[in-house]
C-alpha cells in the first residue's frame, strides 16, 4: 500500500506527444508505471514509447481501464482537458502545467469536487510511490521504497529531501508534490490525512514554505487527529517580505505567512520542526530507530 | 496586473456599476477648468491613499489649485503621482465593503466578501472583528445565486437596495469572468440619496490569462503609458517564467525550483553568507531561460557578485539543457566570478559531463556547494 497510487495504477497521459509529455512518459515507463494510453487531440493512431495515442479520453477508456491521469497539456487548454478526464469518472488527475488562469483552476476544481475526481496541482510535480509507481517528475534515483510519507508544495524540495533520505538509507512510502499555488487542488492537510490512514507510512514529513496558511491548517489537523510522528521543514526563514518567491503562493504579507509563524504553530501541534535538511534526516533516523 | 482606480472605474461603468462623475487630470491647467466642490484622488496603486494625504476634498477653486499643486508630482507611498482623478462630491449615508476574490486555500472557489465596515482595510476588519465580515463562496460553474445576494443584503441591512446590489454583484462577477480578474473590490461602496455608488475600485487581472486577454491588457498598458505611470508588473512580465527578487548579499543565486531556492537562501544564511538575489526559473525551462537567468543575475546585482551559486535538481527540467545554457552564457561573457553548480536529476549524466568538459566544478550535494560558494565569497572580500 501507498497513498493515491500503487502497482495497479493504470495511467493515461494527456499531452503525450508533446516534448515534455513524451520525455516524462518515457521516465514513467522506465520506472515501471503502467502507462496504458495517451491522448492528444488530432494525433489518434500514433504510438509513443509503445503507448497507443487516442484523440479522446473516452476512446482510450473504451479500450483500457484507466484510474489515473497525468496531464502535460498547455495551460490555456488545461481546463478543457481536465473536464474531459472528470467526465470520464477517472478518480485521480495530476496537473503538471504552470500558468493556468485562476478562473479556469476554480472551475476545474468545482467540477472535479462534484464528480469525485481528486486533482493534484496545477503546477504540481506529482506523486511517486517508490518501487511501485511514478506519476510525476520525480528523478527515480532519489527515491527508495520505505515508510516515510512526504508531502511538499515544491517539487524540487521534495526531490531534494527524497535524495537526502535515500542517501541516508531511509525509504519513502509515497512522496507527493502539490504545486506552488495560489490554488491547490489538494492541500497538505488532505495528504497528511491519507498518510495517517496508510499502514505503510510510519513517519510523515511535511515540507512547507512561506506564504498562505495551508501549513497552519495541516498543523491544526495534526494536533487533533494524527497519532504518527510528523517532522517538518519550512523553507524561507530568510525570505524578504512582500515578494512572491517563485511560487505565486509563496509571499509574506506584512507579518503573515512567515516561516517563523508556521514553525511556531507546528511545534505547538506536536510536530518535530527541523531548522535544516540535516536535522530532518537526524530526527527521522531517530524516530525510525 | 493591478489596475489604477480610474481604469477599474472605467470597467465598472462599462459593466453597469454606478460610479461618481469624474475625469482624469494631469496638469494644473486641466484642473483650473473644473468646478468645485470635488474630490481629488491620487492615481497610485498603494492602498491607504487617504491617510497619506493623497485624497482630498476641495470646496473652492483656491484650495483645488493649492492641493493639486501639492499632490501632482509628489511621491505617495513610494509611487510618483502623475495623474489625479477629479470626482464630484457625493452625500454619503453609509459606506460598505464589497469584493469578489479567489479563495485558493480553503474553498477553492470565488469568494464574495461583504462588510458594513466600508473604507477600512478588510483584512484587518476580518481579523479583529470577524462578525462584521460576511464571506460567501459560490460555485463558479453556477455563478452567484439570488439567495447569496439576499444573504448579503440582509447582512448589510440593504434590503431596500436589493435590486441595485444584485446588479452590482452580478456585474462584479461578470468582470471576474470576462476579464479574468482575480480581485474585484469596491471599498467603499456608498449608499447615497441617489442609490449605491462605487467610490473606489481595486481590480487585479490574472497575468496568466494575458494571452487570451491580449486586447484588454494592451489597452490598459497603453493607458498607463499615456499618463506616464509605470506599472511595476511590467518588468516581471518581460522575464517570462523567471522570478527575480534582489536581496542584500553578494552571493548570486539561481534555482530551478522555488522550494530549493528558498532553502538555498536559508542555508547560505546559516553558513554565514548572504544571497544577492532570489532567481527562480520555473519548473519547465530551457537553455535560453538558463542563459537569461544568468544575464539577469549578473546585470541586476546592486554590487559586484563574489560568487554565483546555481542550484539545479531536475524533474521536468533537463540537466543537459541547463548545462548548455550555463556553458553558452559563460562563453559569451568573460567573468571572474566563480560558479558553484549543484546539478542532479533528469538527464544528470549528460549535464554533468558537459559541465566537467567545459571546466566547471559540479556538486551533487547542496550543502557542499553552498559551503564552497560562501567560503569563496568570504575569501574574495
Amino acid at each position: 500500500m501507498a497513498i493515491l497510487i500503487d502497482k495497479n495504477t493504470s495511467v493515461l497521459v494527456q499531452g503525450i506527444t508533446g516534448r515534455s509529455g513524451g520525455l516524462q512518459t518515457r521516465t514513467l515507463i522506465e520506472y515501471g508505471t503502467r502507462v496504458v494510453a495517451g491522448v492528444t487531440p488530432g494525433k489518434g493512431g500514433m504510438v509513443v514509447h509503445n503507448v497507443p495515442v487516442f484523440n479522446f479520453v473516452d476512446e482510450a477508456c473504451l479500450n483500457y481501464k484507466v484510474n489515473a491521469v497525468i496531464s502535460f497539456v498547455p495551460p490555456m487548454v488545461a481546463k478543457d482537458a481536465a473536464f474531459e478526464v472528470i467526465d470520464n469518472g477517472i478518480p485521480l488527475l495530476v496537473l503538471t502545467m504552470e500558468g493556468v488562469p485562476q478562473k479556469d483552476v476554480v472551475e476545474i476544481l468545482s467540477y472535479a469536487s462534484g464528480h469525485n475526481t481528486r486533482v493534484i496541482g496545477p503546477g504540481a510535480a506529482g506523486i511517486i510511490a517508490p518501487g511501485k509507481c511514478k506519476l510525476g517528475a520525480h528523478p527515480a534515483r532519489m527515491f527508495k521504497e520505505g515508510h516515510v510519507g512526504v508531502v511538499s508544495k515544491s517539487g524540487a524540495l521534495s526531490y531534494e529531501m527524497g535524495k537526502r533520505l535515500t542517501e541516508a538509507g531511509i525509504g519513502q512510502s509515497t512522496v507527493v508534490a502539490l504545486g506552488g499555488g495560489p490554488i491547490w487542488g489538494t492541500n497538505q492537510k488532505e495528504i497528511v490525512e491519507l498518510f495517517q490512514k496508510d499502514p505503510e507510512t510510519s513517519v510523515i514529513l511535511l515540507l512547507g514554505e512561506i506564504g498562505g496558511a495551508t501549513e497552519i491548517k495541516a498543523a491544526e489537523y495534526i494536533a487533533d487527529h494524527v497519532t504518527k510522528p510528523v517532522v517538518s521543514l519550512i523553507v524561507g526563514r530568510h525570505a524578504p517580505s512582500g515578494k512572491s518567491l517563485g511560487h505565486a503562493g509563496a509571499i509574506i504579507v506584512g507579518n503573515k505567512g512567515t516561516a517563523a509563524s508556521k514553525m511556531e504553530v507546528l511545534v505547538e501541534a506536536g510536530v518535530h520542526v527541523a531548522q535544516n535538511p540535516r536535522e530532518v534526516i537526524e530526527t527521522i533516523s531517530e524516530l525510525l530507530r | 496586473m493591478k489596475l489604477y482606480e480610474f481604469q477599474g472605474k472605467e470597467l465598472f461603468a462599462q459593466f453597469g456599476i454606478p460610479i461618481p462623475k469624474g475625469s482624469i487630470v494631469r496638469t494644473i491647467d486641466e484642473i483650473r477648468a473644473l468646478n468645485t466642490p470635488l474630490v481629488l484622488k491620487s492615481q497610485v496603486l498603494s492602498g491607504g491613499r487617504g491617510k497619506a494625504g493623497g485624497v482630498v476634498l476641495c470646496n473652492d477653486s483656491a484650495s483645488l489649485i493649492k492641493e493639486a499643486k501639492r499632490i501632482l508630482g509628489s511621491t505617495l507611498k513610494g509611487e510618483k503621482v502623475n495623474a489625479l482623478l477629479a470626482e464630484e462630491k457625493l452625500d454619503i449615508i453609509q459606506e460598505y465593503y464589497l469584493s469578489i476574490a479567489i479563495d485558493g486555500e480553503e474553498t477553492r472557489k470565488p469568494l464574495i466578501m461583504a462588510s458594513i465596515a466600508g473604507g477600512m482595510e478588510i483584512e484587518k476588519v476580518a481579523e479583529e472583528e470577524p462578525h462584521l465580515v460576511l464571506k460567501q463562496p459560490f460555485n463558479p460553474l453556477v455563478g452567484i445565486c439570488d439567495y447569496h445576494i439576499r444573504k448579503i443584503s440582509n447582512f448589510l441591512d440593504l434590503n431596500s437596495e436589493f435590486k441595485s446590489l444584485q446588479k452590482i454583484l452580478r456585474a462584479m462577477d461578470a468582470i471576474r469572468f470576462e476579464c479574468d480578474a482575480t480581485l474585484v473590490e469596491i471599498n467603499p461602496l456608498a449608499k447615497t440619496p441617489a442609490g449605491l455608488v462605487a467610490l473606489d475600485s481595486k481590480i487585479t487581472l490574472d497575468n496568466d490569462a494575458k494571452s487570451r486577454q491580449g486586447e484588454l491588457f494592451e489597452k490598459l498598458l497603453q493607458q498607463q503609458k499615456m499618463i506616464n505611470i509605470s506599472n511595476n508588473d511590467d518588468m516581471e512580465m518581460d522575464m517570462g517564467s523567471i522570478t527575480y527578487v534582489p536581496l542584500d548579499g553578494d552571493i548570486g543565486l539561481i534555482s530551478d525550483g522555488a522550494g530549493t531556492g528558498m532553502l538555498a537562501i536559508d542555508l547560505i544564511h546559516d553558513h554565514g553568507g548572504r544571497a544577492a538575489d532570489f532567481c527562480e526559473m520555473g519548473g519547465l525551462t530551457s537553455p535560453e531561460v538558463m542563459y537569461k537567468a544568468m544575464e539577469i543575475v549578473f546585470t541586476q546585482a546592486k554590487d559586484e557578485l563574489k560568487s554565483l551559486l546555481i542550484v539545479l535538481i531536475g524533474g521536468f527540467n533537463r540537466m543537459d539543457e541547463m548545462a548548455e545554457g550555463i556553458i553558452r552564457y559563460s562563453k559569451d561573457h568573460s567573468s571572474s566570478v566563480p560558479l558553484f553548480i549543484r546539478l542532479c536529476g533528469t538527464m544528470e549524466e549528460k549535464g554533468n559531463q558537459m559541465l566537467k568538459e567545459a571546466g566547471f566544478p559540479v556538486f551533487d550535494d547542496l550543502d557542499e556547494a553552498i559551503k564552497k560558494a560562501v567560503n569563496s565569497a568570504r575569501g574574495a572580500r
